[in-house]
């Protein structure tokens, strides 16, 4: 089971600047659809990277779905030489996304993103306009599912304003 | 940045005939539920979800190893 609330709390706390993208936004803004994951996109600055490694390192950070024993190290050159990383680790299973298909990276994607506080902490959302945009530009038939439940949502959510 | 409830004014969405179809067989029973729920609740929910599934999932394996 994925920690969502050690993990956001974690990470927050430990100053890491990131965007909660993915099912767990559309949790957030009231999806009623199963995810196993956390996916977050990362500011890939170089501080923000080593806050990262420094954070996440005592969750033992691992290539989901790869063979034990590879020589993966996670360090900020790891993070810095490649872009999105499908993680394991002891607080659950984590996607690390430095751009996602449609939104581009941490910078594009902040003017549309809402301020959470949750876990006794504040972070940063994906807004749903901008999370339907994006599942709408990926394209992919499997999530089809989702971007009408989401447009679901935001017209419920107009119904009550 | 903006409050939850706030609309991101630069996107209108044409209607896709594709997700029209798809939206028919949303339940909006869910939404509306978890509409009513805190952010925090919705992803407490959802963890007690996953637990769920977890379970179903460890039992389904247990059935199907040779006796």
């Amino acid at each position: 089971m994925t920690q969502f609330q050690e993990l956001i709390r974690v990470l927050v706390k430990g100053q890491v600047e990131l965007i909660i993208v993915g099912g767990a936004a559309a949790t957030a803004h009231g999806s009623a659809r199963l995810t196993e994951d956390l996916d977050l996109v990362y500011r890939r600055t170089l501080d923000n990277v080593g806050r990262l490694i420094s954070v996440l390192a005592p969750y033992k950070p691992y290539l989901r779905g790869a063979p034990q024993g590879l020589p993966f190290q996670w360090e900020e050159r790891t993070l810095r030489s490649g872009l999105n990383f499908t993680l394991t680790t002891l607080l659950g299973p984590l996607d690390l996304l430095g751009e996602i298909a449609g939104g581009g990276g941490y910078e594009e994607l902040l003017p549309y993103c809402v301020r959470l506080h949750i876990f006794e902490v504040d972070c940063l959302c994906l807004g749903l306009e901008r999370l339907i945009q994006v599942k709408r530009a990926s394209g992919r038939p499997k999530d089809f599912e989702v971007i009408a439940e989401l447009e679901a949502i935001l017209e419920e959510r107009e119904r009550d304003e | 940045m903006k409050d939850i409830l706030a609309r991101d004014p630069g996107t209108d969405f044409e209607p896709d005939p594709v997700i029209e179809a798809y939206k028919k067989d949303v339940d909006r029973t869910l939404i509306r539920e978890n509409l009513r729920l805190t952010v925090e609740q919705r992803f407490e929910k959802l963890m007690r979800l996953q637990q769920f599934a977890d379970e179903l999932r460890r039992a389904g394996r247990k059935l199907q190893k040779p006796r």
